[in-house]
């Protein structure tokens, strides 16, 4: 099947929402998402952006059921490791159901590759839930290696109330 | 001995936070694993567009440790982007020399880090701790961090440079 990938723009940022939530209800937490298109379109597409996107487009006649042509996304920023230096964070993958099996997931994943390769980045690093054995497989099979399982390194989160009382310097 | 300062790195502090991230990286056994240079550090965390952003916490001369050092703690973050959240901080480095551990000079980064968080609208501050680090965890339970790979499934993945460069080219 024919498709492009490209960077996104602006006008991606409806899309991106869309698919973003097809994203978390495929990860069973849809009432997670509090980011609005408005949110995406702030962030992503102002002077310093905290992100940037690429879009996997169909042509027209090869469009969804419900009449996308922006079927698959990715979202990544740059990182530092204290190590190795620049890195890049891929933060969301995503390809519309109708539309795997058709090398796009690849191709998006190849493309993040490339723009961090060309930023002078030596890994590409994301995260991956413990359940989801089609995405571990496919991911295995690009050469990843599972840093948690291999070094025992946990992702941990401060947020909310906790992060406020941290930033009073309550315990 | 309460006595330091916290303050924003500057490109003359290289050379001692290359000295810290060895410090840490030797702590959590992979030493050899740091291949990053003072150069690079200079390059990517004081050019037009940083890749990063680090505090430091330096003591007086007449404290300094001894081998003479007046940097002796840091922590190195950067911001990222959660889409169902938004902003996030993200602590990368975080280590205070052993000598002058005990005397708040953690906590104090940590606050510091978090007023930042706070302030620059993020939704939360991500960072990773090594499973048999205990102390660590607790240090961070004690103020209120959850681990997300043990409560919801999270492992983190990594994609080295020979494997971007396959996928690259395909």
């Amino acid at each position: 099947m024919d498709f492009t990938i490209r960077a996104a723009t602006l006008e991606d940022c409806k899309d991106i929402s869309r698919m973003i939530l097809e994203l978390a209800e495929y990860e069973k937490v849809p009432d997670q998402v509090k980011i609005t298109q408005r949110d995406l379109e702030q962030d992503g597409f102002s002077k310093n952006p905290f992100f940037h996107g690429i879009i996997a487009e169909v042509p027209e006649h090869h469009k969804s059921r419900e009449g996308h042509t922006k079927v698959g996304y990715s979202l990544y920023f740059y990182t530092y490791s204290s190590w190795k230096g620049r890195a890049v964070y891929m933060e969301d993958l995503y390809v519309m159901p109708e539309f795997r099996g058709k090398g796009i997931g690849k191709a998006l994943m190849s493309k993040v590759s490339q723009l961090g390769l060309a930023a002078g980045c030596t890994q590409l690093n994301f995260t991956v839930l413990d359940w989801n054995k089609s995405s571990l497989d496919f991911y295995l099979k690009q050469g990843c290696w599972d840093v948690t399982s291999d070094l025992g390194y946990h992702c941990m989160r401060c947020e909310g109330d906790a992060l406020e009382h941290l930033a009073q310097g309550d315990l | 001995m309460a006595n330091f300062i916290l303050r924003k790195a500057e490109p003359k502090d290289v050379s001692d936070i290359l000295r810290l991230i060895k410090e840490l990286a030797k702590f959590e056994e992979m030493e050899e694993q740091v291949v990053l240079t003072e150069k690079e550090l200079l390059e990517d965390g004081f050019g037009d567009h940083p890749f990063y952003h680090c505090v430091v916490a330096e003591v007086p001369k007449d404290k300094q440790s001894v081998e003479g050092y007046t940097v002796v703690g840091f922590a190195m973050y950067y911001f990222t982007y959660d889409p169902w959240i938004g902003k996030l901080l993200y602590l990368e480095d975080f280590y205070v020399m052993k000598e002058f551990r005990g005397y708040g000079m953690g906590s104090e980064i940590l606050k510091m880090l978090s007023e930042t968080a706070v302030k620059t609208r993020c939704s939360g501050m991500h960072f990773i701790v090594a499973e048999w680090n205990t102390s660590s965890i607790e240090f961070y339970k004690r103020r209120g961090a959850s681990d997300l790979s043990h409560e919801e499934g999270w492992r983190l993945y990594e994609i080295d440079k020979c494997n971007l460069l396959k996928m690259s080219s395909k």
